[in-house]
């Protein structure tokens, strides 16, 4: 990968670092935000002067399993924030492809969401070992999904399935958006530039680094008019 | 009598309950909606003071309910909700002509005070 395309790819990675945070500290805002008005809520109805209602038990038993509900709900948002941290923490290592794709899949779930897409699994049944940059494909995997929420419209669906293909490995997008296939081949083929509007610039970009993992990738029309991009992965990315 | 009337939006609904209710049990006068397009359907059928806006919803977004709100109720004051202060979306918030930002989770009394200035700030218009 030529330096400046490297030095693209970095700057890149580090927005997808931040976009992916800011998200999930989000999220948490979220559910501290309903557990301090529970907790408030309780407060106002025990200091109420109300002795037909007292104690308020009804109340402030719902109140506490709202208060318990979000609780784990942080603790889940927490447990994926930890695990995108720790995606870090090697270049290469050996991994479960279903397991890397329903991670970015979770981590996709809250764009997919504000823009009210329906984010669809379909994984293989069996696990996918390989030996690969976690954090680059959840990058690249992460990339793709987010291009297809982008152009696709409100209450569309997006899936990702992964599935074996000989010796390689497969994630397929397919989107009912409004980019078809030969607009997507024509942006992963192009020069990737800081200066390229922005959305078709990423996508070389994301080719670049599907390439230093090994990987290909295939924009297809399907049927219906869905759009369907192939990243397919080598067993072993290449070590250089 | 309520001192005022509000509209609570966001998306998530057990915030907009407890929230709701512990405004109630203040004496203030709140109706509620969990997205954008039913906020706007709700100014339409009622006159509020205060608007307690997220600026992160699923579909219509926080900042276009803020820009449509201003264009068609410009005497409603609206109060930003978000998760963090100084963000392009509170910044561009207040440039669209919010009345201010309260980040979540919120202080109960700082809102309410928010909520009476933006009031008083609405009925002299």
């Amino acid at each position: 990968m030529p330096e400046k395309v490297r030095e693209l790819s970095r700057v890149k990675e580090i927005g997808f670092m931040g976009k992916v945070t800011a998200s999930l500290s989000h999220e948490i805002k979220n559910t501290l935000a309903i557990i301090n008005e529970s907790v408030g809520l309780m407060g106002d109805l025990l200091r109420r002067d109300a002795p037909d209602d007292w104690p308020p038990y009804s109340r402030l038993t719902n109140l506490m399993g709202s208060i318990e509900e979000q609780v784990q709900r942080s603790a889940a948002i927490v447990k994926r924030l930890n695990q995108f941290a720790h995606s870090m923490d090697k270049p290469l290592v050996d991994l479960d492809l279903n397991e890397t794709v329903n991670q970015t899949v979770l981590l996709a779930q809250r764009f997919a969401t504000l823009r009210r897409v329906n984010l669809e699994t379909q994984l293989e049944s069996k696990p996918l070992h390989l030996l690969s940059d976690p954090f680059r494909l959840l990058y690249v995997i992460f990339g793709f999904i987010e291009g297809a929420i982008n152009c696709s419209p409100k209450e569309a669906e997006v899936r990702v399935k992964t599935a074996r293909s000989g010796e390689r490995f497969q994630v397929t997008i397919t989107d009912q958006g409004t980019v078809e296939a030969d607009k997507i081949r024509a942006l992963v083929s192009a020069s990737p530039s800081a200066e390229g509007e922005q959305g078709e610039s990423d996508l070389a970009l994301l080719a670049q680094t599907v390439e230093a993992l090994g990987g290909t990738i295939a924009a297809e029309q399907g049927d219906g008019g869905l759009n369907k991009v192939v990243l397919s992965f080598p067993a072993s990315m290449p070590v250089i | 009598m309520a001192e005022y009337r509000v509209l609570l939006v966001d998306d998530e609904e057990e915030f907009v309950s407890a929230l709701s209710e512990r405004l109630m049990l203040r004496g203030i006068e709140v109706d509620s909606a969990l997205n954008g397009e039913e906020a706007l359907a709700r100014l339409v059928e009622k006159e509020f003071e205060v608007v307690i806006l997220d600026v992160m919803m699923p579909g219509l977004g926080g900042l276009e309910v803020l820009r449509q709100i201003k264009s068609t109720h410009p005497n409603t004051q609206v109060i930003l909700l978000t998760g963090h202060g100084a963000t392009r979306e509170g910044i561009e918030g207040m440039r669209l002509g919010a009345f201010d930002y309260l980040i979540k989770p919120v202080d109960i009394e700082e809102m309410l005070e928010k909520m009476k200035e933006a009031a008083k700030t609405a009925r002299t218009g």
